[in-house]
């Protein structure tokens, strides 16, 4: 018999709220994230909003004796480094991060699935070096070769290799267990997470921080995201407004920086430890639609096949579901795209049912994304309050999913979450209520 | 959950020592080296002039219609024509009963490679007072840089291309755990065939880090081999006259599939994939655990996962990077395992000649794996002239070697520490 898999701690930095408590209150009372982009000067950019981690550092989330490590840390990795800080302490589960000589896993079956973007190289760091190797004005790669490049720290690759936010988690908090990294843009977070589920079924680790983490808000992520032409460009002067998933006015996403960690645990291993169980994770499905080599047509990436995966998985009819954690983009096709597969998924039950989107408020976070979305779901069904859509007034006729600006009481059992990228992969997640 | 068995039913590899299975396999047991002068950018003065370079590629001679994927990275058209060749050889094009949304990729590909001169050209032309003017930036790079480009460098394109061509609906996943990548990849895919999630799974990895700020980055941390006079000789696995590695590329590509699934359609079974281990050394970013013990751990959860013990291996494919590093813990860590019968194991490192293919590393050695079961042969770890003490093992040195092969391990372990074991065997 596979084992039951716990949700015990969500560790969520966002642009809205760090820690689940702020994310919560964030979520609850609507707060929009998004404002004009201050960590450098975006005026000649098309779109120049973004929600930013304002005044964020790993620094305080780290072991003293790791602290200089922060320096060769890329911002996505700093993220994931805190996430799972936060996640462990809300779990209570004590590694030697947390507390050396006090841990309560043991080091080899603690794993670690964390998935991550395509990391930028900071423009100022590397612009430094290559302004060193110049013959009339160019650069030139002889003088790069002899010495140009000893401008760069010895280090500067290990900052952006994407499994190096597993690895500094790994190392920080001892995770001597099964280790991962899934680079899968937006559908990172919830592919990770469900491996990470079917690695505590199968017995192969105890506890696993699984999730996500990313930060495309720099030139490189908004030329990147411009050049797709996916980002909204008539909010520039009313930020907070501009990004409004499946609303009628929709038109484009914003970037956002942060991710979210669950802590995933065996279930009766928590039940034992008498742990706080936020959901149980029960359900996971992944799919891919191969019209997403195309990059200037949008998918969802096989959405509906994920969803119908997942819902099987976890053994409920699509009609059991009662709230949909959508991803909503807010690029007005991908929406349409998305709610075409929700409603394939769950059939034409889908437009009445409970719908929630957090990306209004966040902005885009791409790896991070599903990390804060299933922490969105699994905290939803821990309190029974379905939080509000930021930005949404008015349905758009074609994105029929049942969305609310307000906070909803409601009676939740089972939630599904799910995601997908650019490029034609998605994957879905079901979680269920924790029982009493 | 069923427990289902998984086999494989097809491989193939673009690699510096072909472009194909059989052509790589013959160069290796010629010992061969698969190293040359770069000549992908002017890497004459760098501290390393040489690599592990694919020559003479041609994606029109791998697939039927190059032309859809005329946007694909380097890496992804080493991954197209190892898929096709695979696909090929698993017989899979005339096969009705693939569902596909039970077919599934599960890939190790890593990013793709910058748009290097139109990236450093900005650099240059908006550096103002010691940064970057990103007001001139912007105005440059919409100007100048391609959308193509700059979305291929995400490292799930090769998914993209991948499924478009072989009409894939099932899981499609990315890992870049460095030069494990591949090598957990494939133990992934065979997780979700015996979960039942999917029938056949596309598996593998691919990657190119022969650009200029790859090399860079290696050559920054000194990791690279500089043995620039001796390019042919420069990768030495285990030889005490190592100094680093080789960078390499390529793309390496299997079908796993379903035992009944394949015994259904007829397939023609290579081996079977029997136990799979993950682990971290949670050690330090730049430094493996000295003592292995994460290296160590990856393989004995696959020996458990396979229900194995040591004396049922009969041969270990190594990581055998060729790094001072590398070489001595991993031999530490075959010792803690293995005991006594680490000295007699044969245990080799085929990086000596294609050099090392980061994400796609793993996969091609699990190629040779499947070929050395097959010929009963052991590939060489070539380039060996003087013994290290710390690096006591039976290497296969300079010369393949006719051996009883049933059962073969492979490791491969990751910059930063995540650490991946696979275990095959003999198809009944």
């Amino acid at each position: 018999m596979p084992r039951r898999v716990a949700v015990t701690g969500v560790g969520v930095v966002s642009p809205t709220g760090i820690g689940v408590e702020a994310f919560w209150e964030a979520l609850m009372t609507a707060r929009r994230g998004i404002g004009e982009i201050i960590a450098f000067d975006a005026h000649k950019f098309p779109c120049r909003i973004g929600a930013e981690l304002a005044d964020f550092s790993a620094r305080g989330y780290v072991p003293k004796s790791y602290r200089k490590s922060v320096k060769v840390m890329a911002r996505d990795i700093e993220i994931a480094v805190a996430a799972a800080d936060l996640a462990f302490r809300d779990a209570g589960i004590v590694t030697r991060g947390i507390e050396e000589g006090k841990e309560n896993v043991e080091a080899k079956r603690l794993g670690c699935n964390i998935g991550a973007g395509l990391i930028c190289v900071d423009l100022d760091e590397l612009g430094a070096a290559v302004n060193t190797a110049l013959t009339d004005g160019r650069f030139d790669i002889r003088k790069w070769g002899s010495g140009g490049m000893s401008n760069l720290t010895p280090l500067w690759l290990l900052k952006y290799l994407p499994n190096m936010l597993s690895c500094h988690v790994t190392i920080i908090h001892g995770a001597e267990g099964p280790s991962n990294t899934i680079t899968c843009c937006d559908a990172s977070a919830h592919m990770a997470v469900g491996e990470a589920t079917r690695m505590i079924a199968r017995d192969a680790a105890d506890v696993i921080v699984a999730g996500g983490a990313e930060s495309k808000l720099n030139p490189m992520g908004l030329l990147r995201q411009g050049l797709l032409g996916r980002l909204c460009t008539e909010g520039n002067d009313r930020p907070a407004d501009a990004c409004r998933p499946f609303d009628a006015a929709h038109s484009g996403t914003v970037i956002g920086e942060g991710g979210g960690l669950l802590v995933l645990e065996d279930y009766d291993r928590a039940k034992q430890r008498g742990a706080r169980i936020y959901a149980e994770l029960i359900g996971f499905g992944a799919a891919c639609d191969p019209a997403g080599m195309d990059i200037t047509t949008a998918t969802a990436g096989g959405l509906d096949l994920a969803a119908a995966k997942a819902i099987a998985d976890a053994g409920i009819a699509p009609e059991q579901v009662d709230l949909i954690v959508a991803h909503g983009t807010a690029v007005p096709a991908e929406d349409q795209r998305e709610c075409a597969a929700w409603q394939a998924a769950l059939g034409s039950d889908a437009t009445s049912k409970p719908a929630v989107s957090i990306t209004g408020g966040t902005g885009s976070l791409y790896a991070g994304a599903g990390g804060a979305e299933l922490a969105t779901a699994a905290l939803a069904l821990h309190h029974q309050v379905i939080p509000p859509t930021v930005n949404f007034t008015a349905r758009e006729d074609r994105c029929g999913l049942g969305m609310s600006d307000q906070p909803r009481e409601h009676e939740i059992n089972y939630v599904i979450t799910g995601a997908f990228s650019i490029g034609g992969q998605s994957a879905a997640c079901v979680l269920k209520r924790a029982e009493a | 959950m069923s427990d289902r068995r998984v086999v494989i039913t097809g491989m193939g590899t673009v690699n510096p020592l072909g472009h194909g299975v059989e052509d790589m396999w013959e160069a290796m047991l010629a010992c061969r080296s698969g190293l040359c002068k770069t000549d992908l950018f002017d890497a004459s003065t760098y501290p390393t002039t040489f690599s592990a370079q694919v020559k003479d590629y041609n994606l029109a001679d791998q697939v039927p219609n190059a032309a859809r994927h005329a946007h694909a990275g380097r890496h992804a058209t080493f991954a197209l024509g190892a898929a096709a060749q695979a696909w090929k050889q698993a017989e899979l094009a005339a096969c009705d009963a693939i569902d596909p949304a039970k077919l599934g990729i599960y890939l190790g590909s890593g990013e793709g490679s910058l748009d290097f001169e139109r990236f450093t050209s900005l650099l240059v032309d908006t550096w103002a007072d010691g940064k970057i003017d990103t007001r001139r930036w912007a105005e440059l790079a919409f100007q100048r840089m391609d959308l193509s480009h700059e979305v291929e460098q995400e490292s799930n394109m090769v998914l993209a291309h991948l499924a478009a061509e072989f009409g894939a609906r099932g899981p499609a996943f990315n890992v870049l755990t460095a030069c494990a990548a591949s090598t957990q990849a494939m133990g992934e895919a065979t997780m979700q065939i015996r979960h039942g999630d999917v029938d056949v799974m596309i598996t593998g990895g691919a990657h190119s880090m022969i650009h200029p700020f790859g090399m860079t980055g290696f050559n920054r941390l000194t990791a690279l081999s500089t043995r620039n006079d001796e390019i042919a000789t420069a990768s030495r696995p285990f030889d005490l006259t190592r100094d680093g590695f080789v960078l390499g590329e390529g793309a390496s590509i299997l079908i796993f599939e379903d035992y009944e699934f394949a015994r259904a359609r007829g397939a023609k079974v290579l081996a079977e994939i029997i136990g799979y281990g993950s682990s971290a050394d949670a050690f330090r970013i730049t430094d493996q655990d000295p003592e292995g013990d994460g290296a160590a751990t990856a393989m004995r959860a696959a020996l458990a996962d396979a229900k194995l013990t040591p004396a049922d291996i009969d041969y270990i494919s190594a990581h055998g990077t060729g790094t001072k590093q590398n070489d001595q813990v991993e031999t530490r860590a075959v010792k803690a395992v293995f005991g006594e019968r680490a000295y007699k194991v044969p245990v080799s490192s085929v990086k000596s000649m294609v050099g090392h293919l980061i994400a796609a590393a793993g996969a091609t050695e699990l190629i040779t794996c499947v070929l050395a079961i097959r010929d009963q042969v052991l590939p060489p770890t070539t380039n060996q002239t003087t013994p290290d003490p710390d690096c006591d093992l039976d290497y296969v040195p300079n010369a393949p070697r006719q051996a009883e092969v049933a059962t073969v391990m492979s490791n491969s372990f990751g910059f930063g520490g995540q650490n991946n074991t696979l275990i095959i065997k003999k198809a009944d």
